[in-house]
């Protein structure tokens, strides 16, 4: 399990300023996606299938048949939201007072963690583009540093304009730390 | 041609093996990965408490079949609908 007060690469005396995940409307729209799943099939069902042949519910193998189909059709489609939500959930952005963390579940198995300290970072950049990240205030923050060829990206966060300030004012103090 | 229904049972339990190990890495990941704290138990208390209900009623409803029934198919189709 993951411990707040024991980060990856723990650096002593380390404190946390933000703990970020993607903007909850992100997870609302894969429960409303989930809700469709779920209906979307009881509607079709009855309006075309159950109507066409109304006998499919009393055939000896069309009703066994059918218990399965929606026995493995619901089961499945509740293990997929579950792990959209493990996607949504372990995907997290820590910014502490000495660097930024980025911990980015890859599918299954598959688990990135990397960090950027502060010194390092040339620029920040907050993006906001779109009708419901303006609308909802969400969106993506870069992070460029000095010889990464990558740049850091938080995803899809709430109030990234905020994000960038705490950033660059933890930025600039790092490099002042530095420098004296 | 005819075979028993029971055969459409074991593809479905099949599949049921199949969604186990999804549930079993699902959980796996968000206890492994996860924060220490309530939503990440709770989470998984839920997805585990839903798909025990999930099981429950398919349970109730395929345990009223009777699996051993053959069937015939491209045979008499009137019987199959």
């Amino acid at each position: 399990m993951l411990y707040l007060y024991r980060l990856p690469g723990h650096i002593s005396g380390e404190k946390i300023i933000k703990v970020l995940r993607r903007d909850v409307f992100i997870l609302i729209k894969k429960i409303l996606l989930f809700l469709l799943l779920l209906i979307l099939p009881l509607i079709l069902f009855y309006l075309t299938v159950a109507s066409i042949y109304p006998d499919i519910l009393y055939g000896e193998i069309s009703y066994p048949l059918f218990l399965l189909v929606v026995s493995f059709y619901y089961l499945f489609l509740w293990v997929f939201f579950f792990f959209s939500f493990i996607d949504y959930y372990l995907d997290i952005w820590i910014i502490t007072d000495e660097r930024i963390i980025n911990i980015e579940q890859e599918g299954y198995f598959a688990r990135t963690i990397s960090e950027q300290r502060f010194y390092r970072v040339q620029d920040v950049t907050s993006e906001t583009k779109g009708f419901f990240p303006t609308v909802l205030k969400y969106g993506n923050v870069y992070v460029q540093t000095a010889g990464a060829k990558e740049r850091f990206f938080f995803q899809e966060i709430p109030n990234p304009d905020q994000v960038r300030d705490i950033i660059i004012k933890l930025v600039e103090r790092s490099k002042a730390a530095h420098h004296s | 041609m005819t075979f028993p229904l029971y055969i459409f049972l074991i593809i479905y339990l099949v599949f049921l093996l199949v969604w186990l190990i999804f549930s079993f890495i699902g959980i796996y990941h968000m206890i492994k990965f996860g924060f220490l704290n309530f939503t990440t138990f709770f989470t998984v208390f839920i997805y585990i408490a839903i798909s025990f209900l999930m099981l429950a009623v398919s349970y109730k409803y395929l345990i009223q079949i009777d699996w051993l029934m053959n069937v015939t198919i491209f045979g008499d189709l009137s019987s199959t609908f």
